[in-house]
């Protein structure tokens, strides 16, 4: 232990444990600041919060972060518009069937193409079913931080049966690159309907065992409850969305308001709560994945069949792909063709595989409904096989920027439930 | 701890679907500031205004009855560097001609999109600044949420916003040189602390036996990266 006088900042404090009075005599009726991060466990991941503490009472969080900056908005900017999707799959870790769908959506505003309906329909199931597996995520960390151990290991149950439904028909249980500009890399399985209704068979069970876990459960409602409230208002003016939002009483749902993909085909109700607090986000979240079960059965009756890509060989990725005796690969019929039929069928695979496609110049915003509130792609074209600019609007990084405002004269206790109900991805907030 | 509801009445915000056209946000605004140009182009409406008329023009569009923007969805830049640049078309496969782009002066343009919950409307402001110092007056007064989306322009594109609460970095490590989105920054050739006190050239200059050591690999014939000098089409290995 030894202290030090410094003119700015008052006085330094090194402790190195089981001090405590000392510090306390140090600081006497000034505020002492900690560090929580970038390695807390509670934190999310490579979040930084510097607290500024009066004993146990937060006083002023300042997030700070950019430890997980990979700097994928520029490494896009050297890749062709295909490839795209590889990074920005990568970003929002836990929702990338949006970031891809919302990163293709753009290209294709761009193009001017539609996407053929069997296509817009998969993306649709997928979607979904991914915001049932990142809310199972949020419940499942969200429940360890506040000590419910056993939601922890029920939610990671539970995603896993998600993500073999993802791997069955991508090949990854993450960062998928699946949905290409202009639809899908290959059609879904045989057995995809099947799997999707074994799931939705098992998912209803499952919720009421979280529910009868954590619904009337005393220490969850005391940690949550009136914690980390944020009015329609400010949350409004802090440019939050999703659940956050929704849990303030307010009804906006992208799906609704600007609907994409044949959202406006399905029937489902935006879930909204009126305390603002972090029950009322729970609650939300829990209602939204079942929502999301219904849309994902309307959208299982009406499946159409047809192509999954669009007709134009200028755009459409050459991946005719087959299920042969070694597993997934590349269909033998395409093969012979480009290899052995047609010079020009070789030619534009080889082309549009090296070199892309261009894509006229312009500039887009696509906003799509994440786990996490808007997540909006404003991509910029000037001509070329490469994008200009891909700016993405993520979700968790715009609204962690109200941790202080809900977390001001709280104890460090709901710091962590705070945190966990607001749900940050830091692969999206760093990107 | 006590509950700490926050006031209600006049904080309500209202979700609807009562949507104004482009035409008309366009003569509205065009009303009150005859100055600013628009563009429809892919269905979205962008509205082009000088830096000085920026914040009464976003300001008119939050408290306008009529347009109504509550929410400032999203701010983001996109750098034009000075000077002239050939863009490659590939006329063989898509007819397009490539064409050259001159610009006197390099521009940051920073877009702030707009939106109305109310109405369930949205368009584009977009306000372009001197590449080289220039600044902006900060809207973080208007929607303190502006407040990441600022320092992330200010730290990948260098772009000052006046009047900004706390302009640090936010990204980029607090001693890091330069501004990285930008088109004329240099890929590699950054003084990073590597281990063993490497350092990368960049990919122009790079030998890539020295980068990567004696090694039997480095006998290898290792592909040019896309987007190196002397690969502008971004594939041919």
């Amino acid at each position: 232990m030894s202290t030090t006088a410094s003119d700015d900042f008052g006085q330094d404090v090194f402790v190195d444990g089981a001090d405590w009075e000392v510090v306390e005599d140090a600081v006497g009726e000034s505020t002492i600041t900690v560090n929580m991060g970038p390695q807390h466990p509670s934190t999310h991941g490579v979040l930084r919060l510097v607290l500024e503490l009066e004993g146990e009472i937060v006083r002023n969080v300042k997030p700070v972060i950019g430890y997980l900056h990979t700097g994928i908005e520029k490494n896009a900017e050297y890749r062709t518009w295909v490839q795209g999707t590889t990074f920005v799959t990568r970003m929002d870790y836990l929702s990338p069937f949006y970031n891809e769908t919302a990163f293709c959506l753009a290209v294709e505003k761009l193009l001017d193409i539609e996407v053929p309906e069997r296509a817009q329909t998969i993306r649709v199931i997928l979607m979904e079913f991914n915001r049932i597996a990142s809310h199972l995520v949020w419940l499942a960390t969200g429940g360890m931080e506040l000590g419910a151990i056993g939601m922890m290991i029920y939610g990671f149950r539970e995603r896993e049966h998600i993500l073999d439904l993802f791997e069955s028909q991508t090949g990854l249980r993450m960062n998928h690159a699946w949905i290409r500009p202009g639809g899908l890399a290959n059609d879904v399985t045989d057995d995809f309907v099947q799997r999707c209704e074994h799931l939705l068979g098992l998912l209803p069970e499952k919720m009421r065992e979280y529910e009868d876990l954590l619904l009337d459960n005393p220490i969850w409602r005391e940690r949550l409850t009136d914690v980390g409230v944020l009015s329609a208002g400010d949350a409004v003016r802090m440019g939050v969305t999703g659940p956050l939002l929704r849990a303030a009483g307010v009804p906006a749902d992208l799906r609704k308001a600007q609907p994409y993909c044949g959202y406006e085909r399905y029937e489902f109700d935006v879930p909204t709560q009126d305390s603002g607090d972090s029950f009322a986000r729970f609650l939300v979240r829990l209602e939204e994945m079942r929502q999301s079960m219904r849309i994902i059965r309307q959208a299982l009756d009406i499946l159409p069949g047809g192509p999954v890509m669009v007709a134009d060989k200028h755009i459409a990725w050459p991946a005719q792909q087959s299920l042969g005796p070694d597993g997934i690969g590349n269909d033998p019929a395409y093969i012979r063709h480009i290899m052995g039929e047609s010079m020009e069928a070789l030619i534009n695979h080889f082309k549009l595989v090296t070199q892309g496609f261009t894509v006229p110049a312009g500039q887009v915003y696509v906003p799509v409904e994440s786990p996490r509130g808007e997540l909006g792609y404003a991509v910029t074209s000037n001509g070329t096989n490469k994008p200009y600019r891909i700016h993405v609007r993520d979700p968790s990084f715009v609204n962690l920027q109200a941790t202080n405002l809900m977390s001001k004269d709280r104890m460090v206790s709901d710091l962590i439930a705070i945190v966990a109900s607001l749900d940050p991805v830091m692969g999206g907030v760093d990107r | 701890m006590t509950a700490q509801h926050p006031p209600r009445g006049s904080d309500a915000v209202t979700v609807g679907s009562d949507p104004l056209s482009h035409e008309q946000i366009e003569q509205r605004v065009q009303a009150r500031f005859p100055a600013v140009a628009a563009d429809i182009a892919f269905a979205e409406l962008t509205l082009f205004v000088a830096a000085e008329e920026l914040l009464d023009l976003l300001r008119f569009c939050r408290d306008d009855e009529e347009l109504s923007c509550e929410s400032l969805a999203d701010v983001g830049g996109v750098h034009f560097p000075a000077g002239e640049h050939v863009i490659e078309r590939q006329a063989s496969t898509t007819g397009w001609p490539a064409h050259r782009v001159s610009r006197d002066i390099g521009v940051v343009e920073v877009n702030y999109i707009l939106r109305s919950l109310r109405r369930n409307h949205w368009f584009r402001v977009a306000c372009a600044t001197s590449d080289d110092g220039g600044t902006l007056p900060s809207v973080t007064g208007m929607w303190p949420g502006a407040n990441f989306p600022e320092r992330e322009i200010f730290d990948m594109f260098g772009v000052a916003f006046e009047g900004h609460p706390d302009l640090t970095r936010i990204l980029m490590p607090d001693d890091w040189l330069g501004h990285p989105l930008r088109k004329d920054y240099p890929l590699g050739g950054v003084d990073t602390n590597y281990k063993h006190g490497k350092f990368i050239p960049p990919p122009h200059q790079r030998d890539l036996r020295e980068v990567i050591g004696d090694t039997p690999a480095a006998t290898r014939h290792l592909p040019l990266l896309p987007g190196d000098a002397d690969s502008e089409t971004g594939g041919d290995q």
